[in-house]
């Protein structure tokens, strides 16, 4: 039961992780043909500053962010499970893939707060 | 049983990904599903730390940007795109698989066998073709701005 409910969040994500990409895609790879600027001015520090001080981006973001991370994490766990190996190096591998999991989302969700509250000139 | 021992054998290992006598097609769609897969979670975890940059300040992270303006990690950009485009792509087709779309109706197992695999084909073809058209246009949009 709790492998299916994993594998049915696995498959849930999908959608979130498909139209915040696709935003994320737009926004700073394809800038000049969805919002008509370079992808230089895009990426400006000062750009980035002021799209990361919306509210909408800070939740977008840290959903896409703990979408993808379980998505891929979740799908990379799969895989090295599949190989030769006991149980007790099986729950290693679940343990240190959840740990892994959460600091890359503690810390993804620290930078994007970053930018949320940094301070234009101060 | 003794907990030691492995819970299953995988006797091919790593080599079976590749070849384990004759696969199809979709086979090989599956281990490039899980390549591209692993290639794209490295890159996510690295793509984190890198853009975390902009808290040393703007010159670092304008150097950063400066570098991702070269040719060489505009290429490696392109592929990064291509690999996520052949994995969501891949990854409609699975859905559509796991849920039950295409593969047609059960009916009685009649020689010459068709299996759902062959039914399915067709949308995988078409699919496919449909993530290399968006993989073409994308590279048009990224190296000629």
């Amino acid at each position: 039961m709790r492998e299916t409910r994993l594998w049915s969040w696995h498959l849930l994500v999908i959608p979130i992780i498909a139209v915040l990409l696709g935003a994320h895609f737009a926004v700073m790879h394809y800038a000049p043909v969805f919002y008509g600027v370079s992808v230089d001015k895009a990426r400006e520090f000062e750009t980035m500053i002021e799209r990361g001080k919306s509210v909408t981006q800070l939740v977008l973001y840290i959903l896409l962010l703990a979408a993808a991370l379980y998505h891929g994490l979740y799908g990379l766990r799969g895989i090295i499970r599949e190989l030769p190996m006991t149980p007790a190096l099986g729950k290693i591998v679940d343990t240190s893939i959840i740990c892994l999991g959460l600091f890359i989302f503690a810390f993804g969700t620290y930078v994007t707060w970053w930018t949320f509250s940094f301070k234009i000139g101060g | 049983m003794n907990s030691n021992k492995p819970a299953y054998n995988n006797r091919l290992g790593l080599k079976g990904w590749v070849y384990a006598g004759k696969y199809t097609f979709e086979r090989y769609l599956y281990l490039g599903h899980r390549l591209t897969g692993m290639g794209l979670i490295a890159y996510m975890l690295l793509h984190i730390i890198e853009t975390a940059n902009r808290m040393r300040g703007v010159e670092a992270w304008e150097g950063l940007m400066a570098l991702f303006a070269s040719w060489p990690f505009r290429i490696i950009e392109y592929l990064l795109f291509a690999a996520a485009v052949f994995h969501a792509m891949n990854g409609v087709r699975l859905l559509m698989t796991e849920l039950g779309f295409f593969l047609g109706k059960p009916k009685e197992p009649v020689y010459p066998y068709s299996s759902s695999i062959k039914r399915h084909r067709p949308l995988t073809y078409i699919i496919m073709g449909l993530a290399g058209l968006i993989i073409i246009l994308g590279g048009s949009s990224l190296f000629f701005p």
